[in-house]
């Protein structure tokens, strides 16, 4: 039963994706002219053809993740050291920022990205994207920190190593699960935000994926030639699918321990 | 020096969480639009009164809430059957856990127009059955008394997975003990699960209900997709109409103050959900 209700859908879109114009109108027939990879072969043609928006969802996601490690590393190692206090409050503000449905926020992003000159400004999109992962990344990375044990820095301090030294070599070896399983909830969400992309980036050349598919969504209702929509949708949950299989045990830890840590 | 490396992080939260909603504060009291220019001038809270009279906006509310109700507590059900299952020693669950992930990692866009296609008349698939077996093609889509039950079915085959991890997670923290004492008190398969899982769960069930909620009443992609907010705007959520106020009418004021009364509305909600959860549970705890 689960089974069929999560996949269903996906089946259906590569079984439009193959199949021709004529086969479309009766899909439910079995002939043997319903088979065809013409809808594929459309897509990689088009202008620009469609790696292309794989490719700035790419940049997007590496970017923004790469950005937001940067800055909740340090930020976690420090609230994990900090006092109850300090502590407390930020995790409140964390977790009430991490509730926030962050749609309310386009239209200040947009006015921000007008003055600063962001528009069309595909690396830009990472600075919006690591403060919506922001909560959830410091959340999970603070209580990964926290797990481990004091006197093991400590032993390092007496050597002599300093702090840089310290994270370097001990302390983010140690983490890494959590690092990985925060890298991969942040790309996900970046692969798959669309209103901050949709009102940044308006050359046709630079959208990202979700965005691509939306404007063929929205192009035109009645003349919508569906088997070439169905691969691009299959073109573009490919490599989710990877991700999904790959780093299955990453994604559930780290969704649940922000579950279980929140 | 240690707050030193804390301040990026929160000096980013603030720029992107708080300073929007301190910037739409500033606007909703202005015109902001193509009329004036783009210029900032005072109106003396006439969008305030505008929004009050504004048919549309209430409709919205009125859907978007709809939206929301229907899908957070048919997702926070069906999750708890899911995560109860998953629970269970069976074989394969590995991959049962990693396909029914599947649907929350795809990118919403996608997954929205795979639904538009599968409702869509008379080709798609429902449609077909529908008609094969009489009943003729049924047209949910352009239908506005059923469109929007379309887009909860969305919602729901989406976020549902998501649910059921959280729900999971919490019903791994219970002890098995607790169960095998119930047990050998006498206590009914039933009986356990209303007297220990779910006050045991209660705070995951809190967790999930808040942030789903929140995000449901927050939705756009799945809408602006599926159906852009029609037919006849019956399934248009208040994003997409600050959204439509913002992008399409370009009166950027008007959007600014749809955005802070949602805001108002979402915290409203919000607390009286917690309240009415939990009276329910001190009443179902008895």
């Amino acid at each position: 039963m689960l089974l069929i209700w999560s996949l269903s859908p996906l089946i259906w879109q590569l079984y439009t994706s193959l199949s021709t114009p004529e086969a479309l109108t009766r899909p439910l027939e079995i002939n043997e002219f319903r088979w065809t990879f013409d809808n594929y072969k459309q897509i990689f043609q088009a202008n620009p053809p469609f790696v292309r928006y794989l490719l700035n969802s790419l940049i997007v996601g590496l970017s923004s993740t790469i950005l937001t490690l940067a800055i909740a590393l340090p930020a976690s190692y420090s609230l994990a050291k900090a006092n109850n206090k300090v502590s407390k409050i930020s995790k409140i503000i964390l977790l009430a920022s991490a509730l926030f449905p962050y749609f309310l926020l386009f239209l200040a992003l947009l006015e921000f990205a007008r003055e600063m000159n962001f528009g069309n400004n595909l690396l830009a999109l990472c600075i919006p994207y690591s403060a919506l992962c922001m909560p959830l990344a410091v959340l999970l990375l603070t209580a990964a920190f926290k797990d481990l044990p004091n006197d093991l820095e400590e032993a390092a301090r007496l050597e002599g190593l300093g702090l840089i030294n310290r994270l370097r070599w001990i302390l983010f070896p140690l983490i890494k699960p959590a690092i990985a399983s925060t890298s991969i909830l942040v790309f996900l969400f970046t692969w798959n935000e669309y209103p901050i992309a949709l009102t940044w980036i308006s050359k046709s050349e630079l959208i990202t994926l979700p965005v691509a598919i939306a404007r063929i969504a929205g192009s035109s209702v009645y003349s919508v030639p569906y088997g070439a929509y169905a691969a691009a949708t299959v073109v573009g949950a490919l490599p989710l699918l990877l991700i999904v299989f790959i780093f299955q045990k990453r994604i559930v830890s780290g969704l649940t321990q922000g579950a279980i840590k929140g | 020096m240690n707050y030193l490396l804390l301040t990026p992080a929160f000096l980013l939260i603030l720029l992107v969480f708080v300073l929007p909603l301190i910037r739409y504060s500033w606007m909703s009291m202005h015109s902001i639009s193509v009329i004036t220019g783009l210029d900032y001038i005072p109106n003396n809270g006439s969008n305030w009164i505008r929004l009050l009279n504004d048919d549309r906006f209430w409709r919205d509310t009125i859907q978007t809430i709809r939206f929301a109700a229907f899908s957070v507590s048919i997702e926070i059900v069906l999750a708890i059957i899911i995560a109860l299952l998953l629970s269970q020693r069976i074989k394969g669950k590995g991959i049962l856990r990693t396909i029914s992930l599947l649907p929350w990692a795809l990118p919403t866009t996608i997954m929205a127009l795979g639904w538009r296609w599968i409702f869509n008349t008379p080709y798609g698939p429902i449609d077909q059955i529908s008609s094969l077996i009489g009943f003729g093609t049924l047209d949910i889509l352009s239908n506005p008394d059923l469109a929007w039950i379309a887009t909860v079915i969305g919602d729901v085959w989406k976020t549902t997975p998501f649910v059921a991890l959280i729900i999971l997670a919490g019903l791994q923290t219970i002890p098995s003990d607790l169960y095998e004492a119930f047990k050998m008190e006498g206590g009914s398969p039933l009986q356990s699960f209303i007297k220990i899982t779910l006050p045991l769960l209660k705070p995951y069930i809190l967790l999930s209900l808040v942030f789903r909620l929140a995000q449901a009443f927050g939705v756009f992609d799945l809408i602006q997709v599926m159906t852009g907010g029609g037919p006849a705007s019956s399934t248009e959520s208040i994003a997409i109409y600050a959204y439509l106020n913002a992008m399409r009418f370009l009166d950027f004021g008007y959007s600014a103050t749809i955005m802070i009364a949602s805001f108002i509305l979402l915290i409203t909600i919000c607390l009286f959900t917690w309240i009415f959860y939990n009276k329910l549970k001190s009443k179902l705890s008895i």
